[in-house]
């Protein structure tokens, strides 16, 4: 392990972005980070909401229309190496709102998240449960660790 | 970053001031993407200006022609924290236009359920004003003592955030309450309020938080209701309006309007750490003389209805659902959340703060985007 990476592996940021989903997503990984009983501080995983700073992007919400380009920009914002983590039924598939009339595409919705920037790791549920939000950013972490 | 987002570039300044500051979309203090406006001199705010739509869905265009239930549990999707009064506005209407009874159990667990949400929010609420109070440490607490409730929930709904428990004519069977949970939920109020008067006494205690926060952002009751402001924050203000009061399903429960007089941020928060007491009031009321019997009443046909409309108390104040039922399906669909009249007091609030405390002042009102992002804006061309 270089030396890079083991101080990586110890202040890892966590950027979390919100594309329009129920916040209910939001809450629970906000929840995460703040609630003593989940506290994803002891991994040494950090909240922050500065792009620059960030080494893993959540992404919650289906992605809206006004959402898509600032998504974006934020994705391109960070730093290699980078992970994504994709959170929830409706980052994932995008959720109700996309998928409620069958085939009909409809025109406020750009989800899911993959197919605008590159997901890493995805996350189930919704919404999603705090313990899965921990397991999805551990298993982005050799992504960050093991890069060149 | 927002050079599509044509609603806020084309947004004309209300005055002209020197400096503006924007906030958001994306920002630490707001979870939700939301752009405040700060127009600034001498570091006083002189106007501020909310912009919303980033996250515009069109819910209710998605609602439109489907099956009811469908319909039903996709308001749920509106909003992930109170979601659990959405869902029960949707199928009061529904009960409402179709005249269904709901059984006695059904309802009185339906409004375990409300209260333990309103629990879960005003508690978010306190939280989250905490932590843009800079205070980590209540935040951390209140979290704590969230988790209480969030427990409850996802043992009575079976999920921390959708819950769907209310359906047209009754509750979904896995929310019927056995004596087990019965006594689970009392230990948890117990629990929970113990914790919080622990809380509420170290809050108003100290003078630290209490001289940042008492006649800051301050909402005066004439302008509350000018800017038809609604729920807790006008109650904060001196205007004892709870539409609890008004409705049916509270009517066997007894429980105290609580307000408080200033408006300011202190009112704000004070006002829903009392709250909390009163609903684990109400939640104690509803265990101990929960009725006997079933929980759903299938006995009912479904016919075409006019338009109906319903208004209940959600944690944010006034929540309106309407719509029509034809062959079974939504048609005519319309929702309005609290938050969309509680922008203008968030506008208003801001207003001759220093700069620091605008954020504060804006989180004062509780505000939920996810909901309110389905106004619409007429605009002549
Ligand atoms: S996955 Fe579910 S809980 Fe999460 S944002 Fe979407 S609708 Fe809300």
């Amino acid at each position: 392990m270089s030396l890079k990476s083991y101080s990586r592996a110890r202040a890892v940021h966590v950027m979390l972005v919100y594309t329009g989903g129920c916040n209910g997503c939001d809450i629970e990984i906000v929840n995460c980070v703040l609630s003593p009983k989940y506290d994803i501080e002891q991994y040494k995983i950090f909240l922050t909401w500065n792009p620059r700073e960030a080494d893993v992007l959540v992404v919650t919400g289906p992605v809206t229309r006004h959402n898509k380009e600032p998504l974006k920009a934020i994705y391109e914002a960070i730093p290699e190496p980078k992970a994504v983590i994709a959170a929830g039924a409706c980052a994932l598939m995008g959720g109700v709102y996309k998928n409620i009339h069958g085939d009909i595409p409809s025109e406020e919705i750009c989800g899911p998240v993959d197919e605008v920037i590159p997901v890493d790791a995805k996350v189930p549920g919704c919404a999603v449960r705090p313990e899965d939000v921990l397991a999805g950013a551990v298993a982005a972490l050799p992504l960050l660790l093991d890069a060149e | 970053m927002d050079e599509d987002n044509k609603i806020t570039d084309e947004t004309p300044k209300k005055q002209v001031i020197e400096t503006e500051v924007p906030l958001g979309p994306v920002h630490s203090a707001a979870i939700e993407p939301y752009r405040v406006r700060l127009f600034v001199e001498d570091e006083i705010v002189k106007d501020a200006e909310i912009t919303v739509g980033v996250n515009h869905r069109g819910i209710e265009r998605i609602m439109e022609g489907l099956p009811v239930e469908k319909a039903n549990s996709l308001t749920e999707k509106i909003c992930g924290i109170c979601s659990n009064i959405h869902i029960w506005n949707s199928v009061l209407v529904a009960e409402k236009a179709l005249e269904i009874d709901v059984p006695e159990r059904a309802q009185y667990i339906r409004i375990i359920m409300a209260e333990l949400e309103r629990l879960h929010s005003h508690l978010l609420y306190l939280a989250h004003g905490n932590e843009v109070l800079g205070h980590e440490t209540f935040s951390m607490r209140l979290f704590y003592i969230r988790e209480t409730v969030m427990e409850l929930l996802r043992m009575v709904g079976g999920n921390r955030v959708q819950y769907g428990v209310p359906v047209i004519g009754g509750i979904r069977p896995r929310a019927e309450l056995d004596q087990m949970k019965i006594q689970k939920i009392e230990d948890g109020i117990n629990f929970l309020e113990e914790k919080l008067s622990n809380f509420a006494e170290r809050f108003i205690s100290d003078p630290m938080i209490m001289s940042r926060i008492t006649g800051v952002g301050v909402i005066k009751k004439e302008d509350a209701l000018r800017l038809a402001v609604s729920g807790p924050t006008l109650r904060a203000t001196g205007v004892a309006v709870d539409l609890r009061r008004d409705m049916k399903e509270y009517d066997p429960f007894d429980f105290d309007v609580i307000t408080q007089d200033d408006g300011d941020i202190k009112s704000n928060l004070l006002m829903r750490v009392l709250e909390n007491f009163e609903s684990i009031k109400i939640i104690r009321q509803a265990i101990n003389h929960l009725p006997e019997g079933s929980i759903t009443n299938r006995s009912w046909e479904m016919q075409d209805t006019p338009i109906t409309k319903n208004y209940v108390e959600a944690p944010r104040g006034k929540l309106y659902h309407s719509y029509a039922l034809n062959d079974g399906r939504v048609r005519h669909c319309i929702i309005r959340t609290p938050s969309i009249t509680n922008i203008g007091a968030m506008e208003y609030a801001c207003i001759g703060c220093h700069i620091t405390d605008a954020q504060l002042a804006v989180v004062q009102c509780d505000p939920c985007f996810t909901c309110t992002d389905r106004a619409i804006q007429i605009i002549q061309l």
